[in-house]
């Protein structure tokens, strides 16, 4: 029924969409080449999150919705007294919808999910955060919340390119601020690997945040020495778009997984696993076998263009896969 | 076939997919708004006719403005945005509610049983005789390819019983096509959705339907219990009668080409685009009448390229003609009443053996 009546509705709340929460866009700034700063106000009935938790940020591009994970770069605190939070977000030149985030203006609306993860600062003696690029974010938000809390002594390993340490003033001012916490500024042409590093830290909790390879190393390190770890890693899709090399991928429908490649169609290789999914034409007319990914990228096949990776409908009969993909059943 | 002269058809095939990709480049924030006004209008228009409809007490022209309007949504819902919605032409906007997986149409047939049926056996197997059930409905003899019988004689008042039942028309249909009522079931079909569960479906929105627009709408208006009725039962009785004569204006005219299954197999993307250009016919009209008819009155553009957005039929119709005259392929075009004649026409010529 919310569905409806969404258009009309849209006409007084602009954005307003059923199953999102909406918020308002107060400010867009530039705090390092690439890297913005959204402030959003969130709607009242939006859920506050805990420091360290991330939302789905969904905008509109010319028409079409597209959604992204980002964490949430501000306390809680502030979220419950202002209404505010902050999303602190690396921009890629190519890519669907990070170039798009310079055009949000002052006072349009965006909607966000309720608050999710459970990347959390823990109960503990001592923690230690391992931050790589734009991974400082939820590091950044539990140590403004720390101004409220009680806090563990932390120390935070933050390795990014030289002169390109995010919100590096704030860092400072956050250590003058918090008692128990310290932080070091490191880059790996000048300070070597992040494995060197590690064991001078065994003992304390290790809350880890950057990309797949640094997660790697740490992880790796902890496995071999019962170091407790807590992680989140942004593990970029692995594209492979050169169709004539043939590659296989995992696809995952509804729980049920199986392995294809990028060379049939999709509809194929899922009657091929007697998995059994609605299907017509088989010439990309009769979205018969249209099916929601949930994750991953295909390409059509008619005009080689690539999905985007996030949830949309797809045809199963004209797309191949060109990275791990999930289906809902 | 039994055109002179065949097209070439990769010619044509690269020629159509120009136009398509072209035309899909440009599709995007326009489009989605414009979707967005047609509901909202649509919406409007529901609700003020349904309100009207009860004023009647007032101003018995309060109730005639209230039926015209609930008509109208009722077109407008089932036409420029179920029909093409559900097509997937809106399925690029990545919305929750205006995609073909979700929406669900004012009408007593159920829209995934629909879009089975339309999707993919009509618009796949476009006037293929014997595998396009849509090709006179079961009901009515439209070509040489189906044997005389007597009842043909009076096939044009079965047209007109059918025309005046559409909505119900259409919900049979689909349940007709996959046996489920009575009959033989057809070998190599995959059955992807139960028997029982297209049944339950047939019910559940029939019966919602009639509750929804005799009962429960009625009788929310108390003592006008009569007027909401009435209203509602010629609300319906408008639509079906627009949407069954738009719909065989856009294929039973009197040049539309029916096709064997022999000639289609092992089709290449040239000779099916012909062959929707052949089993189609559009109707002139202004941008109302366009709008109201989905943009079906763009037949032929909607069987080439079903998934674009309907609007968009208007701005690739020159292009698309223009690409057939090249062919000589014929472009089947006329005004709504000399459609409508050849239909009516047709209808009558195959009553007779
Ligand atoms: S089976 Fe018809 S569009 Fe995929």
């Amino acid at each position: 029924m919310a569905g409806y009546f969404e258009p009309v509705i849209q006409i007084f709340k602009p954005s307003w969409r059923d199953g999102y929460y909406r918020a308002n866009v107060q400010s867009v700034t530039y705090i390092a080449n690439k890297t913005v700063s959204i402030e959003l106000k969130v709607e009242s009935r939006w859920p506050t999150h805990k420091a360290g938790q991330h939302i789905e940020l969904t905008i509109e591009i010319n028409g079409r919705l597209v959604t992204r994970v980002f964490t949430i770069a501000s306390s809680p605190n502030q979220a419950m007294h202002e209404g505010v939070i902050r999303l602190v977000i690396k921009q890629h030149d190519v890519g669907a919808f990070t170039p798009f985030l310079s055009r949000l203006t002052v006072n349009s609306w965006v909607n966000i999910s309720k608050p999710k993860g459970t990347f959390l600062l823990p109960q503990s003696n001592a923690v230690t955060f391992f931050a790589a690029g734009s991974g400082i974010t939820p590091f950044i938000a539990m140590l403004h919340q720390a101004l409220h809390d009680e806090i563990p002594p932390i120390h935070l390993v933050y390795y990014a390119k030289p002169n390109e340490h995010l919100l590096v003033a704030e860092l400072a001012s956050l250590r003058n601020r918090l008692a128990n916490f310290t932080f070091t500024l490191l880059s790996r042409s000048t300070d070597g690997d992040v494995a060197a590093k590690l064991p001078e830290f065994i003992g304390s909790q290790w809350l880890v945040c950057g990309p797949q390879d640094f997660y790697k190393t740490i992880k790796n390190y902890a496995d071999t020495h019962q170091q407790s770890i807590e992680s989140e890693h942004f593990s970029l899709v692995d594209l492979h778009t050169q169709g004539d090399e043939k590659a296989h991928f995992q696809v995952d429908h509804g729980g049920i997984k199986f392995t294809a490649d990028n060379q049939q169609p999709l509809l194929a290789q899922f009657q091929a696993n007697k998995i059994n999914v609605p299907y017509g034409c088989g010439m990309g007319i009769c979205h018969q076998c249209q099916c929601v990914k949930k994750k991953g990228v295909v390409r059509d096949i008619r005009n080689g263009k690539l999905s985007d990776y996030g949830e949309e409908l797809i045809q199963l009969c004209v797309s191949q896969v060109v990275s791990d993909v999930e289906f809902k059943a | 076939m039994n055109t002179v002269a065949e097209p070439n058809y990769d010619l044509l095939a690269e020629q159509l997919n120009e136009i398509q990709s072209t035309t899909m480049a440009k599709v995007g924030e326009q489009d989605a708004n414009y979707i967005r006004r047609v509901i909202v209008t649509q919406r409007i228009l529901e609700w003020s006719g349904r309100i009207l409809l009860v004023l009647g007490f007032v101003s018995p022209w309060l109730w005639l403005v209230g039926v015209l309007a609930l008509a109208t949504a009722k077109i407008l819902d089932n036409m420029e945005i179920g029909h093409n919605v559900m097509h997937g032409q809106y399925d690029w906007m990545n919305d929750k509610h205006i995609n073909s997986k979700a929406y669900e149409w004012d009408i007593a047939c159920d829209g995934k049983s629909w879009n089975r049926v339309h999707n993919f056996e009509h618009h796949t197997y476009t006037n293929i005789i014997g595998k396009d059930r849509d090709f006179g409905y079961g009901l009515l003899r439209l070509s040489n390819d189906f044997r005389w019988r007597v009842k043909n004689l009076w096939q044009f008042i079965t047209y007109l019983n059918l025309s005046v039942l559409f909505q119900w028309g259409v919900s049979y249909h689909e349940l007709a096509a996959e046996r489920v009522f009575f009959g033989k079931k057809k070998d190599n079909r995959d059955y992807k959705v139960p028997h029982s569960e297209l049944k339950t479906r047939f019910f559940s929105k029939g019966a919602r339907q009639l509750i929804k627009d005799y009962l429960i709408f009625p009788l929310l208006a108390g003592p006008f219990f009569l007027w909401v009725l009435v209203g509602n039962l010629i609300a319906n009785l408008l639509r079906n009668l627009w949407t069954s004569t738009i719909i065989f204006c856009g294929h039973f005219t009197g040049d539309v080409k029916t096709f064997s299954e022999k000639e289609c197999e092992n089709e290449t993307k040239g000779q099916w685009y012909y062959r929707q250009a052949l089993g189609s016919s559009n109707i002139k009209g202004g941008k109302w009448f366009h709008i109201l008819t989905g943009h079906l009155s763009f037949q032929i553009e909607h069987h080439l390229f079903p998934d674009m957005p309907a609007k968009r039929y208007r701005e690739i119709a020159p292009k698309v003609q223009k690409v057939f005259r090249e062919h000589g392929i014929q472009y089947n075009t006329g005004s709504f009443f000399k459609q409508y004649g050849s239909v009516v026409k047709r209808i009558l010529r195959y009553s007779l053996p």
